[in-house]
């Protein structure tokens, strides 16, 4: 059950090459980590010959975190909807349980908005809270298990989990890494919901992590402020706003954070209905 | 330094540490009140976020010179130094030549500020993050007005943490990162309120403060409203 639908157009051999030239400038752009581990997601995509999914985020979350296996579940709201990818057989049904079960740390990461890191699923708070999960998780070979969503603010996309045979504590750099994926995957997942369907679209739109410097991560808050005006201009709900914002800095190859400091001192506007084909 | 100012000032921190505090709220009043108690022209808390970038939590203005000098500062600066040492940093005399941050420097001379001083927010072994004071003047801080912001960072601090005994390093983190979502939700109804209203962003952020303290709600609860309202409308106050 792995995402991505390799469409015609993410086979074609000069839009993959010209999407892998995008993403090494942006890496050196932006220097750091979150450059170095959107690399590894593009290049992953790119040697496949197919646009980055929220599975190829999974993969290299396995190798970048240490851990065992990892999922990511979709949501439109505060609970998980149904499991989007997985890397195993057991992160599958750890992904399934949570639905199942109606409980587990990808529920509390949607309602909170903020990780779980459960570091030892065989401890008493784990067994306080989750105790149907952490019970049948354990069984099922995991001893610990970490969750973050994936949303900006107010947007909500759905939740990836990491899980490791042995319990213990995720390390700092791992920590950082998995919450550099969370974004990676939370920018696909937007941009996936707003282009289902639709290719051309999705060409015009940019793959999210082949073609943008991460800056989620560099995150300024005139982002989140320009975000917040384009919902009142789009007459959008604030994901659309989020995904027509990012869609506009990539078709006017601008950075994202020039674009938003245009539109918080109103020096720019975008308007409805950009294709004239029944509005956003 | 004004005695009844200081006392007010931790006083007024301490009462709004209730039981499910808005710790973003609680951040920004501590930014207002940091400010206007050492005389400096502007405030800002940033906290360190495990992707490897310092991250503003609050700052006592919106003004776009001041964000800018945050931003500068995840490669060079004050801050940042404070962050690696976890030693309180103090940048003087900025419009001068033989600048240790040179690109710093520079964007604060024209942000109209002539000296900064970070002071570390600690938790046992670990820096959180950092308070930062910047003065219109050249002159540093005086001792004793770096000792009243060392305890304002140290207050930043137990703020952030939020449940009283953070047993597990884990709480630290899902805290830490729960605070900057929140942020990011506030500034997003901020931008919301702002294209609605016309106000500009500083005080569309007084709009829904002083909503949430009217109403006696979370400052995040009444941003996410504005965010999920058709309208952009500010929360009724809740019932019971």
């Amino acid at each position: 059950m792995a995402a991505g639908r390799p469409g015609a157009a993410s086979r074609n051999p000069v839009l993959v090459a010209a999407v892998t030239a995008r993403a090494r400038r942006a890496a050196r752009m932006t220097a750091g980590r979150p450059a170095v581990v959107w690399g590894l997601v593009a290049g992953r995509a790119a040697a496949a010959g197919r646009r980055a999914s929220v599975a190829d985020v999974c993969t290299v979350a396995v190798g970048c975190a240490q851990v065992s296996g990892a999922w990511v579940t979709v949501s439109g709201g505060r609970r998980p909807d149904f499991v989007m990818s997985v890397t195993g057989p057991v992160s599958e049904q750890l992904a399934e349980l949570q639905l199942t079960l109606g409980e587990g740390p990808c529920h509390d990461v949607l309602a909170t908005a903020a990780p779980v890191l459960a570091a030892d699923l065989g401890d008493e708070d784990s067994g306080r809270r989750w105790p149907g999960f952490a019970a049948s998780a354990g069984l099922l070979g995991a001893g610990a298990v970490f969750a973050f969503p994936l949303s900006v603010g107010a947007i909500r996309a759905g939740a990836i989990g990491l899980y490791r045979a042995s319990p213990g504590p995720l390390p700092r750099a791992s920590l950082g890494d998995a919450l550099i994926l969370a974004d990676a995957a939370t920018l696909l997942l937007l941009d996936g919901l707003r282009h289902d369907g639709d290719g051309a679209a999705a060409a015009a739109g940019g793959p999210a992590v082949d073609g943008q410097s991460p800056d989620l991560a560099l995150h300024r808050a005139e982002i989140d402020q320009a975000t917040g005006m384009l919902t009142m201009q789009l007459g959008t709900g604030i994901a659309e706003a989020f995904a027509r914002l990012r869609a506009y800095a990539y078709t006017s190859d601008r950075r994202l954070a020039d674009v938003a400091r245009d539109i918080v001192a109103r020096r720019l506007r975008l308007h409805r209905d950009p294709g004239g084909n029944g509005g956003p | 330094m004004d005695a009844d100012l200081l006392s007010d000032t931790f006083v007024a921190l301490a009462d709004t540490m209730v039981d499910d505090f808005d710790v973003i709220d609680f951040l920004h009043m501590l930014t207002d009140r940091s400010a206007r108690l050492l005389s400096v022209s502007a405030a800002g808390v940033v906290l360190a976020d495990p992707r490897g970038q310092l991250r503003v939590a609050a700052a006592s203005s919106d003004e776009a010179g001041l964000i800018e000098l945050f931003q500068i500062q995840n490669d060079q600066g004050p801050c940042l130094d404070c962050f690696r040492t976890g030693q309180p940093v103090t940048a003087a005399g900025l419009d001068g030549p033989g600048q240790r941050w040179p690109r710093f420097a520079a964007a604060a001379t024209l942000a109209g500020f002539g000296a900064v001083n970070a002071l570390p927010m600690r938790l046992r072994d670990q820096v959180i993050g950092a308070l930062n004071l910047f003065s219109a003047g050249t002159a540093p801080l005086g001792p004793s007005e770096l000792r009243i912001g060392q305890a304002l960072a140290d207050v930043a601090t137990i703020g952030l943490l939020q449940e009283r005994n953070v047993r597990r390093a884990e709480t630290l983190a899902e805290q830490l990162q729960m605070a900057l979502n929140s942020r990011v939700v506030i500034e997003q109804a901020k931008g919301r309120l702002a294209e609605r209203t016309g106000l500009d962003m500083n005080q569309a952020f007084t709009l829904l403060r002083d909503h949430a303290r009217n109403t006696n709600q979370r400052l995040t609860d009444v941003a996410r409203h504005v965010i999920d309202s058709p309208t952009a409308d500010l929360p009724p106050r809740p019932r019971g």
